[in-house]
């Protein structure tokens, strides 16, 4: 380092106005902390009503906030990863309101928080057992030969996985932020992008065995701090930096506390599914070569005959967007149609321009396909 | 520790000559309480797996883990020195750009934030206590010979992390001397902020591709692993001794309830199916099959 001054001239009197806008800044932030409710930051608020239950999953119902003019009722799946409620986040950043205000008929199946009793769930217990019981549950209760499926990230590979062992039973299959192509990582280098891809990749399958035979699950904090190290300066900052930028906003506070309550509610995931998880598709990439088996039935994707809408967010650092296009070139459907969406893995359900995008999108592509 | 606080670069430079001590004595230590445990656990550890031929913890890669990190945490003070220099040679230095630069420029962060896969990993594996440790000697000597493999694994890959910070630093330093060489400053903290998370992130990033930065997390991962595992195996001791179930027990239990209602779902299915079959054959109506298929009571299923 040479012993050039240092180009930083930060003026006294600017310095102390920084300073004063700092300290009421941290004043009116910690007024609206002294003044916070729980139901301030509560997450999935819209109304809906259990209509079925086995073991720890539950599938409910939305009650409509409209005219039911989209048909037939969707069935909105997310991950083992995260928890539903990322399509609910508040009022005004809710896929499920969006769609349901559109004249959706929605209903959303919670995973429940699985625990180590629950270790030896596999994928199949997952796609053909709950989400199938689901399906049948909304089959019988309209009447339907074929719902609508709404996959959400991994959850997305489960309507993936049944819509191919299934295709009967699903009318239209709408995936979002979803992998396919677990290796496509690498086809636009973009730094930051596809680290999960490969970290996984650069464990051997004995480790990860070892790892869920140790806890015997895949810890919910693990997965956190792997995704934290994803977004490694952000991480860094976020408590201090990120916070006192909205602290003294009282709805950007909120907003902020409602996506930290989000992350904190993260579930572990069941250990024999996630062996699958990490080993079967991260690191061996078998769905796309139609290799991936649940219950002894390969996954060809060549079967999933009805339409497919691909929704993928053009920012994703954790999908990224050439592993979930990969599908298109696989599935056995004509009426294939992608929809990329400015902004990340997160953003697309909660950006401002993205979200209202995203449930008119959907909204839209299903109604053309009743 | 005398350093003054106002000043970050000898409250740094205080804090690396505490660590330094400290690693000094407690590597000391470590090799006193090894050679202790060696005399005292000789018998007991005969047909223990261990990680070196001798049974004993694998000091010497403990140390040479903790010298590399020793002489890269020098560098790291050295820059952070000549950073506090720099400052100190142009205009009377502000104290909030001072202390806003020490910030920057203290590498501690780095670990605890990007370390954290290693604390929670510890958080993890740490349940139980040492307390016990000498009741089940060969088998506390496993979770001896791991937890050191873990402490010298976390090392390792915070001498990754800190040489990224160096790196980082070193970067962030360049723009600064082409910023000033172009004339141009940096007005508020917030600008020196922003350049500064923009280097220090592509840095980061960069590094968690590379090989050393996989390679440690892994090993790091594995020792994690491997630690829980053997406290496992002492946990099992003492429940078996005691007439607990033991987590292998309780793993084999759930293993059965969890294929028990894979083929309870499975016989409800094929239940259905036939009876939907059937109600086909008849002309029945969908409803009807319906009602056929579920003859369980309200709330069977839950």
């Amino acid at each position: 380092m040479s012993s050039t001054p240092i180009p930083v001239q930060i003026k006294p009197s600017d310095a102390i106005a920084e300073a004063a806008a700092l300290f009421q800044k941290i004043a009116r932030g910690a007024e609206l902390f002294r003044n916070l409710r729980d139901e301030q930051v509560e997450i999935g608020t819209t109304p809906k009503d259990e209509v079925w239950r086995q073991d720890k999953v539950t599938l409910y119902r939305y009650r409509p906030l409209a005219e039911t003019r989209i048909g037939p009722p969707v069935l909105v799946a997310y991950g083992l990863v995260g928890r539903y409620t990322m399509a609910d986040l508040q009022e005004d950043r809710s896929l499920v309101r969006n769609l349901l205000k559109l004249g959706a008929d929605l209903y959303v199946v919670d995973w429940g928080h699985p625990s180590r009793a629950d270790r030896w769930l596999r994928l199949e217990d997952y796609i053909e057992g709950y989400l199938g019981e689901c399906v049948r549950e909304i089959s019988e209760r309209h009447d339907i030969a074929a719902v609508n499926l709404l996959g959400i990230c991994e959850g997305g590979v489960f309507t993936t996985c049944y819509a191919a062992l299934n295709p009967k039973a699903v009318k239209n299959l709408v995936l979002t932020i979803t992998p396919i192509d677990f290796h496509a990582d690498g086809e636009h280098d973009r730094l930051g992008h596809g680290f999960i891809n490969l970290w996984t990749r650069s464990l051997a399958p004995e480790d990860i065995d070892r790892l869920i035979d140790a806890h015997g699950n895949l810890p919910g904090e693990f997965m956190g701090s792997v995704f934290s190290m994803m977004t490694p300066m952000r991480t860094l900052m976020k408590y201090n930096l990120d916070m006192l930028e909205v602290m003294d906003d009282e709805k950007k506070f909120l907003n902020f506390l409602r996506m930290e309550k989000w992350i904190a509610d993260r579930p572990h995931h069941p250990g024999e599914a996630a062996k699958q998880w990490l080993k079967d598709l991260y690191q061996q990439n078998k769905l796309i070569q139609n290799e991936f088996e649940l219950g002894g039935r390969k996954v060809d994707l060549g079967k999933i005959t009805m339409p497919v809408l691909n929704v993928f967010a053009q920012d994703d650092h954790i999908i990224p967007p050439a592993t979930s296009q990969a599908l298109g070139a696989k599935v056995g459907t004509k009426d294939y149609t992608e929809l990329p969406l400015p902004g990340g893995h997160v953003g697309v359900f909660v950006g401002g321009k993205s979200q209202a995008l995203l449930g008119s999108g959907i909204a839209n592509w299903l109604a053309a396909r009743q | 520790m005398t350093a003054n606080p106002t000043n970050p670069f000898e409250y740094m430079q205080g804090l690396a000559a505490m660590w330094g001590r400290g690693a000094e004595g407690f590597a000391a230590a470590q090799q006193t309480m090894f050679r202790d445990m060696a005399e005292r656990m000789g018998k007991a550890a005969e047909g223990a797996p261990a990680a070196s031929p001798t049974g004993m913890p694998d000091a010497e890669a403990l140390m040479a883990a903790q010298r590399e990190y020793s002489r890269l945490w020098s560098s790291a003070l050295e820059v952070s020195q000549t950073v506090g220099r720099v400052m100190r040679e142009g205009a009377p230095p502000d104290p909030l750009v001072t202390e806003m630069l020490g910030k920057i420029f203290d590498p501690r962060p780095w670990f605890s934030s990007n370390d954290d896969i290693d604390g929670e990993l510890r958080r993890l594996a740490e349940g139980p206590r040492l307390a016990d440790l000498w009741q089940v000697e060969r088998r506390v000597l496993n979770v001896f010979n791991a937890w050191t493999e873990l402490r010298r694994r976390s090392l390792e890959h915070n001498t990754v992390m800190l040489d990224a910070w160096l790196k980082a630093a070193t970067a962030f330093a360049k723009e600064l001397n082409q910023k000033a060489e172009r004339g141009e400053v940096l007005e508020s903290w917030r600008a020196v902020l922003a350049l500064w998370v923009e280097t220090a992130n592509t840095v980061l990033l960069e590094t968690q591709r590379s090989e050393p930065y996989l390679q440690s997390q892994r090993n790091m991962l594995n020792a994690s692993t491997e630690l829980q595992l053997a406290q496992q195996e002492v946990a099992e001791f003492y429940s078996q001794m005691f007439g607990y179930p033991t987590r292998a027990e309780l793993d084999d239990v759930y293993k059965t309830v969890t294929e028990l209602r894979r083929e309870v779902r499975a016989l409800r299915r094929d239940a259905r199916a036939g009876a939907t079959k059937r109600a086909n054959k008849s002309g029945g109506a969908r409803g009807k099959a319906k009602a056929q298929a579920s003859p369980a009571p309200e709330g069977a299923d839950r």
